[in-house]
């Protein structure tokens, strides 16, 4: 197997420059504890994903914790907090290659093969929430819904999928002018999916927490801001916090759009708070005042996501690129807080608000818990993204010059 | 051809009747949670003495039949269509359970069904009573209190056109815009 695999490696690599074409490479890497608490935690994880999935199998949709009342739950936030990293990474790429930002560019590979990976990790997820998944390809062709932004959202999703790959493809042969000409598509329909997939929440009518122009923009905006993060995880790993003087000002440069960006987004976080409370409009801000009140909001969303990484910026004046390596691993905690908040809060205000049963009270904020199948997937999910991510840098030349 | 359901919804007696013909009739599965149509109660408001009596009403519902459905509009398969005379159906084989329809529906009318896995709602018996060529609906045939009139809009002369013509009446979350065909006689 080893053999065939290596043959294929070979053969690939006569179109792509490889770091690697031995597959057995992969098991050699430096055992110091971090790397080893890493692959012993993206091992767990990826077992767990089995078992979860297995679950699912089993089981199906019951595995899940999701009811009428709440049919979208946790899956739905993975595949989310998965593509909005797509697009971010794929943003911040374009920023340094697409828009020759000079003190960005040397990311832009990395960021693309993140992208890449988190979009196709947000793939998993989300075959693994929808009923019927192969249905889908096949209706969604063949009897398109042209009015739903699902439908939207899978063309547009399968469209960015192939300019990335053949945008990573340029970018790995260094033939920057096509890699900037697809990178150009890719931005473009990457950023039309992505704001295609807050139009899926904007667009529902009934549903005033939703409903408005509000979520497409905030995905994009807070797409951005994840790109960042990763870039910090990403650097930050690689490096072990010992970064080389050109990192340094890169990492300085993307702390700096970062600084902006989370300024950009608390200023969103604020006039959206007022104006779903200010009047208090029956629903709106009754589910707004929940929701201020909500520990995941507070804790994840602001303090986690948005507060500490912002300050460490502010403070240091955008210098303190390590400690900014530790704000970004709170920041995308912050940020899965983000994706699951919006699914279960456009959620929360109960459509039914009559009592149906005997022995049950007037319905009132619906409440949702992932059942243990869900939150294996999800982190299965993680683990996957790790393992595809900790391949492609293993045997790709993922920096602007090959070392 | 526009069907749709008149509800003197204030000679219900909440015996849910209706809930067990429709279940019966079209073979919904057992389970809470697993209803195409339901009753709402609104209970008592105000504190003893002062007890709202005039406040306690049962509100039965299912889905609209909207002219403009949000369900029909976000489903990316166009399995939600509309069929003859307007009725909102789900076409099972199209459905990929993506669940959008659920989210979009204001009146949480769809539920899954667990045989096929697929989304499921009120179809105002048209697969059912209405093939075999009868013009009522279940819950309107078991009804005790004869708070159901379904019929066609289009059709002047029909029950539920006079109904409209001489009681006032109202639709649910009519600021959304889903012109609902499901009208409560006041």
């Amino acid at each position: 197997m080893f053999a065939l695999a290596e043959k294929g490696m070979k053969q690939i690599e006569k179109f792509i420059p490889m770091r690697h074409t031995d597959i057995r490479e992969l098991w050699n890497f430096k055992k110091t504890p971090l790397n080893l608490l890493v692959a012993f935690t993206t091992l767990v994880f990826l077992v767990l994903f089995v078992v979860g999935v297995s679950n699912y199998m089993i089981h199906g949709h019951h595995a899940y914790g999701v009811t009428r009342e709440h049919p979208w739950g946790l899956m739905i936030a993975m595949y989310i907090f998965f593509v909005v990293s797509s697009t971010g990474l794929c943003i911040m790429s374009a920023i340094g290659h697409v828009f020759e930002v000079e003190v960005l560019e040397p990311f832009a590979k990395r960021a693309i093969h993140g992208a890449l990976v988190t979009l196709l990790s947000g793939f998993v997820v989300i075959l693994l929430e929808i009923g019927h998944p192969f249905r889908m390809m096949i209706y969604n062709t063949i009897s398109p819904g042209m009015t739903s932004a699902i439908w939207g959202m899978g063309v547009l999703y399968s469209l960015y999928l192939i300019f990335i790959v053949i945008e990573f493809y340029f970018l790995l042969r260094h033939d920057h002018k096509w890699a900037k000409r697809f990178g150009i598509f890719g931005l473009v329909v990457g950023v039309a999916a992505h704001s295609n997939l807050g139009a899926v929440f904007g667009f529902l009518i009934g549903r005033p927490l939703a409903n408005g122009i509000y979520y497409p923009l905030y995905f994009i905006l807070s797409a951005m801001v994840t790109g960042c993060y990763l870039i910090f995880l990403m650097y930050g790993f690689k490096y072990k916090l010992n970064f080389p003087e050109d990192m340094q000002k890169t990492l300085v440069a993307t702390a700096k759009i970062l600084g902006l960006l989370l300024a950009i987004l608390l200023f969103f976080e604020v006039w959206r708070m007022l104006t779903l409370i200010y009047g208090g409009v029956p629903e709106r801000a009754e589910t707004a005042l929940h929701i201020l009140k909500s520990a995941p909001f507070l804790a994840g969303e602001i303090l986690l996501g948005i507060l500490i990484p912002f300050f460490v910026i502010l403070l240091s004046n955008a210098k303190a690129i390590k400690t900014m390596v530790f704000a970004s691993f709170t920041g995308m905690i912050g940020i899965f807080f983000m994706r699951y908040d919006l699914v279960h809060d456009t959620q929360l205000f109960p459509m039914q608000t009559l009592k149906i049963r005997e022995y049950q009270l007037p319905p009132s904020f619906i409440e949702y818990t992932p059942t243990m199948t869900e939150i294996f997937i999800a982190l299965g999910a993680v683990g996957i993204a790790i393992t595809l991510y900790y391949i492609g840098d293993k045997i790709l030349y993922l920096e602007t010059d090959p070392d | 051809m526009r069907y749709a359901m008149a509800l003197d919804y204030k000679n219900c007696i909440n015996c849910k009747a209706c809930e067990v013909a429709c279940k019966e009739e079209n073979g919904v599965q057992l389970g809470a949670d697993k209803h195409r149509i339901w009753v709402g109660v609104k209970e008592i408001e105000g504190e003893w003495p002062n007890l709202s009596i005039a406040s306690s009403t049962f509100e039965p519902s299912q889905c609209q039949h909207c002219e403009n459905a949000p369900c029909q509009e976000v489903c990316p398969t166009q399995a939600t269509h509309y069929a003859k005379g307007g009725i909102v159906m789900v076409d099972a084989d199209k459905c990929i359970l993506c669940s959008y329809c659920m989210e979009a529906c204001p009146y949480d009318a769809r539920y899954v069904k667990d045989e096929t896995m697929t989304v499921d709602k009120c179809t105002f018996c048209s697969d059912t009573r209405l093939a075999r060529g009868e013009t009522t609906t279940a819950c309107q045939a078991t009804c005790p209190t004869k708070v159901r009139t379904f019929g066609d809009l289009d059709d002047p002369n029909s029950e539920i056109s006079q109904l409209l013509k001489t009681r006032e009446h109202f639709t649910l979350k009519t600021h959304l815009g889903t012109k609902p065909k499901l009208f409560y006689l006041i």
